[in-house]
């Protein structure tokens, strides 16, 4: 329901090494929010991103999911999780894309989506194939189920993949540059998607460098800056000419 | 007597004893590689734990048993084998030589051997899976047993099937050394016709072509099994779908 | 740890070594020679070349070496133009037979190496060396061999520590290199750790020296392919 809130993250850091690579993030998503996340290679937002599902242990900061903490230990200057399971459900309850799909290359399309649903949540398997096959067709490449990843195109991958990860009734989608790796000309098959996710009321954090996404489909656009955010706002205050001068740099490059 | 009364199945034939030598290398050549599978996947897991003393130790094996001559290894098993075993029999008061039966000695030697090869085998094909399909595993909240049993091992069985082919044929050759037991496998039955028959050439001859048969067969074997494996993989028909 | 057993079964074997090392190098030039004449056999055009190779390699590489000495050392002597030529009393020993079975094994083997490494020759690099004029044997000397030795160094250096193990098996032809000076000691003391321990101890001594040196040789063969020397950056 509006105005719950999904997500909520504060004051994440993260250092590689010496290298702070995140110097105190905060955010926040409520139900049906969809946020872009924007700014130039080095800026920390993939790895804020994969912060939030644990694929990166952030070394400061906590993270609730739908009002439940996620557990840590600090210790030492390291920082773990207290309950593998519990990060496991947290998981569970977050869907991922990736950049490169990472589809299961020793399974089908179909078995791809299904496994989440079988080995994680422990749905029956008749169930959890009919509503495989419903989302697939919701992705247009139901006609795919059975082929491996290697014979589909690069947008078919990913938008397997985003089947895959709706299979898992996520409570917030995490996008990480989805459409990087593909080539042009089948950007805009998983854009539609993305779109039409967005539109039922999806909760979606999405990094990306697609202009048209950030400003016409998102409700909130967040640029990151060495690892702090610079600035935040609807589309129409950050495109609009009143975003900071950072940002106006930062959008030049990409001809808007 | 004809060649071919000597290699026949008649009453002075000795092919029905080679036929069987064939199918005893056979059994102890699997029998080798079984063990070796048991022995390469700890060693595999230990190379690749991250504990350094564990690494170490995985790493002497791998370096002992793949740079020490067959030969010797067999010695150890098998004396050593039937040394260890005496001093037991000693323990519960018999006096005598008990020897450790030349099958296992041979399957045990070979096996540790193979398990060396093994490791290196199943340690590659982890190393080559990729990182980002385990990552999706664990981004859906799969356990790490879970995600172990439905994406690692069955990627590391399908590349693992061109190095295991490889293992498989180098024990299958390797089995030979152990005629030295005396096990009557088919190195040794064609040494004891050849000896006995005094037609060397002609056995070691056959022999030989056994062995041939037996390796090119494995070989057609491995190839099929690869390609089964592999249809998830794109073949090199295809354009961009 | 009964260390002056440990001592004299080493000395005893060391005494051995000279003869290891003696089958070892005999064999790793006379197969490589032989290898190189395999490889150009099925690398030609000549389809009776080609497939008598083919078959060689074949049979040396499907069969085990045991079995392969075996019908050097006892099988040749069964023909009589063999035991009436001159070349008997060269055959007859014990260590030319070990030297020729372990060499028409190796050079199985090597023979597949050289053509791996060969395929692995980039077509750019023999087209630009033709278009200079260059052709034929000074070709294969300066452009293909040298490029194509580098892709097969890292197989070929397995190939000759495991030359190095197949040595043992002379011990069967009563050739008394290490592993047969062993055997010997463990059937006399029936103290098989110790002798085992030092016998191995010699082996891991002498591959890692050879694999030193086929990294030693790969670091010299691939100047080209690190990175500038500070010195020469501009």
């Amino acid at each position: 329901m509006p105005g719950v809130n999904r997500l909520l993250v504060n004051n994440i850091r993260k250092s590689f090494g010496t290298h702070e690579v995140l110097r105190g993030i905060s955010l926040d998503a409520r139900d049906g929010d969809v946020i872009s996340l924007l700014g130039a290679s080095g800026s920390g937002k993939s790895t804020f991103l994969r912060c939030i599902n644990l694929l990166e242990i952030a070394n400061d900061g906590e993270i609730w999911v739908d009002g439940e903490q996620i557990r840590m230990i600090h210790k030492n200057g390291k920082s773990r999780p207290e309950s593998a399971r519990q990060v496991d459900r947290i998981r569970s309850e977050l869907g991922m894309v990736f950049q490169s799909f990472n589809l299961w290359s020793h399974m089908t399309i179909l078995q791809n989506v299904i496994e989440g649903p079988i080995h994680v949540l422990k749905r029956p398997r008749v169930e959890a194939i009919a509503e495989a096959e419903a989302l697939l067709e919701k992705v247009g490449i139901a006609d795919k189920r059975h082929a491996y990843p290697a014979h589909l195109s690069g947008g078919q991958q990913q938008r397997a993949a985003i089947a895959r990860a709706l299979a898992m009734k996520p409570k917030v989608m995490l996008f990480d540059e989805p459409t990087s790796a593909l080539d042009p000309e089948l950007v805009g098959e998983v854009l539609r998607v993305m779109r039409a996710l967005a539109e039922e009321g999806m909760t979606m954090l999405v990094v990306t460098h697609e202009m048209s996404f950030a400003r016409n489909v998102s409700n909130r656009v967040v640029f990151m800056r060495e690892g702090l955010i610079d600035s935040s706002g609807t589309p129409d205050e950050m495109f609009g000419g009143t975003g900071s001068p950072a940002f106006r740099q930062f959008i030049g490059h990409f001809g808007s | 007597m004809s060649t071919l009364e000597l290699l026949g199945f008649g009453s002075t034939g000795w092919g029905a004893l080679l036929l069987v030598a064939t199918l005893l290398t056979l059994a102890v050549t699997a029998a080798a590689l079984a063990i070796g599978a048991v022995l390469g996947t700890i060693v595999a897991g230990a190379k690749l734990s991250g504990n350094r003393l564990l690494w170490a130790l995985g790493h002497a094996y791998t370096t002992i048993f793949r740079g020490v001559p067959e030969l010797l290894i067999i010695y150890l098993i098998y004396f050593g084998g039937s040394s260890a075993i005496t001093s037991i029999g000693k323990a519960f008061g018999y006096e005598g030589f008990l020897g450790l039966p030349s099958f296992a000695a041979g399957a045990l030697a070979v096996g540790i051997i193979s398990g060396a090869y093994q490791a290196e085998v199943f340690r590659g094909a982890y190393q080559a899976i990729s990182k980002g399909e385990l990552e999706a595993a664990s981004a859906i909240g799969m356990g790490a047993r879970t995600r172990f049993r439905r994406i690692i091992m069955p990627q590391v069985l399908r590349l693992a099937i061109p190095g295991l082919g490889n293992v498989w044929q180098l024990s299958l050759k390797d089995s030979a050394l152990i005629s030295v037991t005396g096990l009557a496998e088919l190195m040794r039955t064609s040494q004891v016709a050849a000896g006995s028959t005094r037609q060397y050439f002609l056995f070691f001859i056959a022999g030989g072509c056994l062995y041939l048969i037996l390796t090119s067969l494995s070989d057609q074997v491995f190839n099929r099994a690869e390609r089964r494996a592999n249809r998830s993989m794109p073949s090199a028909a295809m354009g961009k779908a | 740890m009964d260390f002056a057993f440990l001592s004299s079964t080493m000395v005893t074997l060391l005494a051995a070594l000279p003869m290891t090392l003696a089958l070892f190098i005999c064999s790793i030039t006379l197969g490589g020679l032989l290898a190189l004449g395999l490889v150009w056999m099925r690398t030609g055009g000549n389809p009776f070349l080609v497939g008598f190779a083919k078959a060689y390699i074949f049979v040396f590489r499907g069969s085990p070496l045991l079995i392969q000495m075996f019908l050097v050392f006892y099988g040749l002597g069964q023909f009589g133009i063999i035991r009436y030529s001159f070349l008997w009393p060269l055959l007859r020993e014990p260590f030319v037979c070990a030297v020729l079975s372990l060499a028409l094994c190796t050079a199985g083997y090597t023979a597949e190496i050289f053509r791996g490494g060969i395929r692995a020759v980039s077509p750019k690099e023999i087209e630009a060396a033709r278009s200079i004029g260059m052709s034929g044997f000074m070709l294969v000397r300066r452009i293909l061999a040298p490029i194509a030795f580098r892709h097969a160094l890292p197989a070929y250096s397995t190939e000759v520590v495991l030359m190095m193990k197949s040595t043992a098996l002379a011990s069967l032809v009563t050739v008394w290199e290490v592993t047969g000076v062993a055997q010997r000691l463990i059937s006399h003391t029936y103290r098989t750790m110790e002798v085992f321990l030092c016998a191995a101890i010699i082996y891991l001594v002498l591959n890692f020296i050879i694999l030193q040196a086929m990294g030693l040789l790969e670091y010299y063969l691939s100047r080209h392919r690190r990175a500038m020397p500070s010195a020469l950056k501009a």
